[in-house]
């Protein structure tokens, strides 16, 4: 009696099992062939770090602050300020700017930190190459990849120093979008003019 | 058995030719069923098992030290690359830790919806833990069933904070994005497209005949000796004490919820099993709840970019989908922690396993294993 129970349970679950794979037969494929069709990337996707820039001067959004470079938890981020402010923007702009792709975690924590809305992670992710040097990324290559990325300026830039502060290395960086007061420290300032230290 | 050959030139005589020797079988470190890279060496006996030695350490990417040079914020990215099966644990996990060292007070909003990723990532993670021990027992389709359902968890994560496995979500203090506009309904949708599901899945496995072979009263655990080697997670709850941190320790917002826990009661693989497919219900219904009543308000609080937690020592720990998850810190006042030490359920666990597969078949090791749910780059880190 046993024995037949035990035959009854084993061929219905293995019946019930077949069933429901075969339910599933007349449904959709749910992959992509990938090459030909691609999946749309949310806005939101974390992928190739671009910088960006102004749509209507054409330059960089970048003031060269260092802030993207120093919370880096990797260090991908190897950047230059110029001496003296770029005439036009009355800026300081970035002479030299390179990610390491091969180091990069895209983790966004660049983006997160960056007051100018100058650096983003893009939904862009097909970026292997055939030789490794490749992937240092640089300045005008970072800029135009992100020559066709939309953004929308979700922080203003800092208003003009008043009376800037001087360097205070534990004055919190402006991670911190919702603080109010504009903190103030020399590599921050955007318009800054006076020689510093 | 005898057999005249030219290759023997003495045929054995005498007692010796009964003699049986022991077999060391090398499994791993590329096995399949091992999940990333551990080496078991199994000392046979014919075909039964008298002794398994894990060697492990082949992901040791010494994490720990890691922390003592990264900053707190920074390290949150390092966290999500030790399980990440379950980063959100992980980060939560190291939220939870610093937020009680330095006192700061999360937001409620920040609250709920670590739960809720907490819990869809626990989802994801037994998913994961389904499709890989179903594919090691044989069977091929609820692997991919499994996948196909991770794979919308996982786009929910991806619309909500831009990754897809390292999401690197969470923030001290809070959550670095609130959820986009449509994630709320979409989560409800996941929700209730995942118990049928569910069901689907215990249809073709839990009363399988083969697979209750194959797990039915194999690789038993039995309580005592799970607690003697600090295991936790389901591997425990499946041997039958219940003991959650969600409910005996409630961190975040879990006080709020009402869910169960499952326990089995032989502590044999299909126990393990059964309690992983039960907690995905329950987890679903936590984010329900979650959901239903998610308070408006932040999401961060207001924590420094140099941050400094006082000078003392913290220890905080969660439930993870593979057991406790805990980290000790110790701060010198100063930016970085001084020693982070992180308890991974992963390296607890798989001390069990020789304890367990003793005495098993060779082919079982593949389901003892497999039900552990380890993963590896957990157990060095
Ligand atoms: S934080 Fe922004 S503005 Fe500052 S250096 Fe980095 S990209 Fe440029
Ligand atoms: S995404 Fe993260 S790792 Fe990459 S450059 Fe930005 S901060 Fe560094």
């Amino acid at each position: 009696m046993r024995a037949a129970r035990q035959v009854w349970s084993g061929v219905y679950n293995l019946v019930l099992g077949l069933v429901t794979v075969f339910k599933h037969l007349g449904h959709k494929a749910i992959t992509l062939q990938y090459p030909d069709e691609r999946m749309p990337m949310f806005e939101r996707s974390r992928g190739v770090v671009v910088l960006l820039s102004d749509p209507e001067t054409g330059k960089l959004n970048c003031t060269a602050c260092m802030v993207c470079a120093r919370i880096c938890p990797v260090y991908a981020i190897d950047l230059e300020r110029s001496e003296e402010p770029d005439p036009e923007t009355k800026k300081r702009y970035p002479v030299k700017f390179e990610i390491d792709n091969t180091t990069c975690a895209f983790c966004g924590l660049c983006e997160e930190a960056c007051n100018f809305d100058a650096i983003k992670l893009t939904g862009k992710y097909e970026f292997s190459v055939y030789d490794q040097k490749t992937l240092l990324y640089d300045r005008d290559f970072l800029q135009e990849l992100g020559r066709d990325v939309p953004y929308e300026k979700k922080k203003k830039p800092l208003p003009k120093a008043k009376a800037a502060p001087k360097a205070d290395p534990t004055s919190p960086k402006p991670e911190e979008p919702a603080s109010p007061k504009p903190e103030e420290s020399p590599e921050e300032s955007p318009g800054e003019d006076k020689p510093e230290a | 058995m005898m057999v005249d050959s030219p290759d023997r030139p003495e045929p054995l005589t005498g007692d010796r030719n009964l003699e049986t020797e022991e077999f060391v079988v090398n499994m791993g470190p590329q096995h399949p069923s091992t999940h990333g890279v551990c080496r078991l060496i199994l000392t046979m006996d014919g075909e039964v098992i008298k002794k398994v030695v894990p060697d492990i350490g082949f992901l040791h990417r010494s994490i720990e030290k890691i922390a003592e040079n990264r900053t707190y914020h920074q390290f949150m990215i390092y966290t999500d690359r030790i399980d990440y099966v379950s980063s959100m644990n992980a980060n939560h996990a190291w939220c939870v830790a610093v937020e009680k060292l330095a006192g700061i007070e999360v937001p409620e909003r920040a609250e709920y919806l670590r739960v809720i990723m907490a819990e869809l990532n626990r989802i994801a993670s037994h998913l994961v833990f389904l499709a890989s021990f179903a594919i090691d027992l044989g069977a091929v389709t609820p692997f991919l069933y499994a996948f196909r359902e991770r794979e919308r968890i996982v786009d929910l994560f991806e619309m909500t904070c831009g990754q897809r496995l390292t999401y690197n979500y969470m923030r001290i203090g809070g959550v670095s994005k609130d959820v986009p506009k449509d994630f709320v309904s979409e989560t409800k949708k996941f929700c209730s497209y995942l118990y049928p599901r569910v069901d689907e899945y215990e249809a073709i496995l839990t009363e399988n005949p083969i697979f209750l072979g194959r797990t039915k009263g194999i690789g038993l655990l039995d309580l005592p000796t799970a607690i003697n080697y600090s295991v936790s997670g389901p591997p425990l709850r499946g041997s039958g004490l219940k003991w959650d941190i969600r409910k005996d320790e409630p961190y975040s917002a879990y006080e709020k919820f009402d869910f169960d826990i499952p326990t089995g009661e032989n502590g044999d693989t299909w126990d393990r099993y059964k309690v992983r497919i039960e907690e995905m219900r329950q987890s679903a219904r936590i984010v329900e709840q979650a959901l239903e009543g998610l308070p408006e308000g932040g999401i961060k609080a207001k924590v420094p970019a140099r941050f400094r937690p006082p000078q003392g020592e913290a220890f905080a720990r969660i439930e993870a989908p593979r057991g406790e998850m805990a980290y000790f810190i110790v701060s010198d006042g100063s930016t970085k922690p001084y020693r982070v030490k992180i308890r991974t359920a992963s390296f607890c666990n798989l001390q069990a396993l020789p304890v367990m597969a003793r005495g098993w078949k060779i082919a079982d090791i593949v389901a003892i294993f497999g039900s552990l749910d380890i993963i590896l780059p957990e157990v060095d880190r």
